[in-house]
């Protein structure tokens, strides 16, 4: 039982970070149609960012607004100088993010230092809960309520204010969202601030969850996010986070019973959902085929 | 045209002079090292131009081919003999190999859209990395395992021309192969996908032969990599390989044979230089950045790359010099010669 319980947490645990991360990716490739493979740079970006305010102010509050801004100003700085040229071209797309990718990452270790950088767990986060003989790890539980509120935050803004309506106009129909005299470019520019935020947001919580952070780990959580949106269907908001939730439960049951298959499982599932039904589980109707 | 022709196929020749006469007038180790990883990374980034520069597809996975050359030959070599028999059938069985992998995967995922495809391929390769590094009774893990290389190869002089003979059996190969009917069909799926198919082609057909032509010359590069190093770990299988093999693609020039191969001499070249200098200036050793850079703004301004680039000047200085010869210096250009 209590077994069964600490596997759940931490799965669930994971796969909010991970919907944290693929959030942004999903929203971005919804809305214009762009796959960011810079995701995970701004994911280690935010990570080392928030952990460094964070060691300075010694206020992981702080720490999070930091990572926070820093990934909103990266996601400005890339839609202006490296979307925008690219836009409507997949194949340049594909390319030119790749290599901020790259770009990111080095520049973590020239700005941070090559080695990777031990964190602690704020003292009032950190410890677990005993009930009955289940023991809860008190940081796990603060990533999923977190995870929650934002999806929850998120939700409401999608689906009840006028910027949500805006932006499922626009992933619906850019073109007529246009016409309707909105300034789509403003409109996706924001959307590429808050997917950025977020991925850092995602990053500069991981970092407490893992102990470690180091510069390679965005490509590997971006892996993990790239998945996530494909599982749960490009552009579509709340199947990220049932794919997230998905992906991550099967990790961490995996690396209990099955250790072995631990880092491809994931994969796995990715190439048979692909392979059966490409538009994702979840994925939204469009119209447009292209 | 008949004479333009023979004018490359000169210039073509007199290179090829040159790089055999050239271990002979430096035997500099140092250089034919370098020109030996050159001629290998030459191979590997045309067999990926075939996918990104003709077919317009874009892989993330290919250095999971070059990792199964690498892996055949070094494995066989150790476990069996280190004679040139088994060198020469590791490299058939791993170009097999490849080949049918190549087969399986681009039939499972060319059907998909570019994004997807991007993506499925990184899980691939991915997967095959995992398999590689957890699979450590045969390939050592990280750690890697040296090997014996085969008698003749143990002259760094005789293996660069093996090498250089190699490059230009493939470079060959691939010329026809890209002017054959198929590859201009490959050509018109990069220009029109939909168009092409209404013309009455399987399109998918046509990008699966892409991708197992580029499979497996991209695992005989991985094979001649790892005779090369005497030494093979799991980082032949990792994304830097498929990054460096898209780096030199994009900076020489895509939908060119000779582009990769500039690209490859430009891209080693440089790592060689900088990271000589990093021992004076730290931040060479950072080289990545000064490439992730140089590579975005290629993505952005050059697309087509230095040889596309030359190309393009050379036809337009050409055009221009026609029309003068019928019409005289062009309007805009009056001024100036006056």
């Amino acid at each position: 039982m209590e077994l069964l319980v600490n596997l759940i947490i931490n799965g669930l645990a994971t796969g909010m970070l991970i919907f944290l991360l693929a959030a942004g990716l999903t929203l971005i490739f919804g809305l214009m149609d762009v796959l960011n493979f810079a995701h995970g740079g701004l994911f280690v970006w935010g990570a080392y960012a928030g952990i460094f305010t964070y060691m300075l102010t010694e206020s992981f509050i702080v720490g999070i607004i930091g990572a926070i801004v820093t990934g909103a100003l990266l996601g400005l700085l890339t839609e202006k100088f490296i979307i925008t040229p690219v836009y409507g071209n997949h194949i340049q797309q594909i390319l030119i993010t790749l290599g901020l990718m790259l770009v990111l990452q080095e520049l973590i270790k020239v700005v941070f230092g090559p080695n990777g950088v031990a964190v602690k767990t704020p003292s009032y986060l950190a410890g677990s809960w005993e009930i009955g003989d289940v023991i809860i790890i008190k940081y796990r539980l603060f990533i999923i309520v977190i995870g929650f509120v934002i999806f929850g935050i998120f939700q409401y803004m999608l689906k009840r204010t006028k910027i949500g309506l805006i932006v499922r106009a626009g992933v619906q129909d850019k073109e007529m969202a246009q016409a309707l005299g909105i300034h789509i470019k403003r409109v996706f520019l924001y959307v590429f601030m808050v997917g950025a935020a977020l991925a850092a947001l995602s990053g500069m919580l991981m970092a407490p969850y893992s102990g470690v952070i180091y510069a390679e780990m965005g490509m590997e959580y971006a892996i993990l996010g790239f998945i996530v949106v494909v599982i749960g269907g490009m552009g579509s908001f709340s199947g990220s986070l049932l794919a997230a939730i998905l992906v991550g439960l099967a990790g961490s049951f995996m690396a209990y019973y099955v250790p072995v298959l631990s880092l491809a499982v994931n994969m796995i599932l990715m190439a048979i959902v692909l392979i059966f039904r490409p538009q994702g589980l979840f994925a939204m109707r469009k119209e447009r085929t292209s | 045209m008949n004479n333009k022709i023979s004018l490359r196929a000169f210039a073509f020749i007199l290179l090829l002079i040159i790089f055999i006469i050239l271990p002979f007038v430096n035997d500099s180790r140092t250089l034919l090292i370098l020109l030996t990883q050159i001629f290998i990374f030459g191979i590997l980034a045309m067999s990926y131009d075939i996918l990104l520069g003709y077919t317009g597809i874009v892989s993330f996975g290919h250095a999971m081919f070059f990792g199964i050359g690498a892996y055949t030959t070094a494995v066989m070599l150790k476990q069996m003999d280190h004679t040139l028999l088994i060198f020469v059938l590791s490299i058939v069985i791993g170009m097999v190999l490849a080949g049918f992998i190549s087969f399986l995967v681009g039939l499972l995922t060319l059907r998909l859209k570019s994004h997807f495809f991007a993506m499925l391929t990184l899980a691939f390769s991915g997967l095959f990395l995992v398999l590689a590094e957890k699979w450590r009774s045969v390939t050592y893990g990280n750690d890697g395992f040296t090997f014996r290389a085969p008698d003749l190869f143990r002259d760094r002089m005789t293996f660069y021309f093996f090498v250089l003979a190699s490059l230009v059996v493939i470079f060959l190969a691939l010329y026809r192969f890209v002017n054959s009917p198929t590859g201009r069909i490959l050509i018109a799926v990069r220009e029109n996908e939909q168009r092409t198919k209404s013309l009455g082609f399987n399109t998918l057909h046509y990008k699966v032969i892409a991708s197992v032509v580029a499979g497996i010359v991209a695992s005989f590069a991985g094979s001649l990599y790892a005779v090369s190093l005497r030494f093979v770990n799991t980082s032949v299988m990792a994304m830097d390989i498929t990054l460096d093999a898209l780096l030199m693609t994009i900076i020489g020039g895509v939908g060119t044979l000779v582009g990769p191969l500039l690209g490859s001499a430009v891209i080693e070249y440089a790592q060689h230089a900088l990271s000589g200098l990093a021992r004076d200036y730290p931040i060479f050793e950072r080289w990545i950045i000064f490439f992730g850079i140089l590579y975005i703004l290629a993505v952005i301004f050059f697309p087509k790359g230095i040889i596309g680039s030359l190309r393009l000047l050379f036809w337009k200085w050409r055009g221009r010099l026609k029309q003068r010869k019928t019409t005289g210096p062009l309007p805009q250009e009056k001024e100036r010669f006056e």
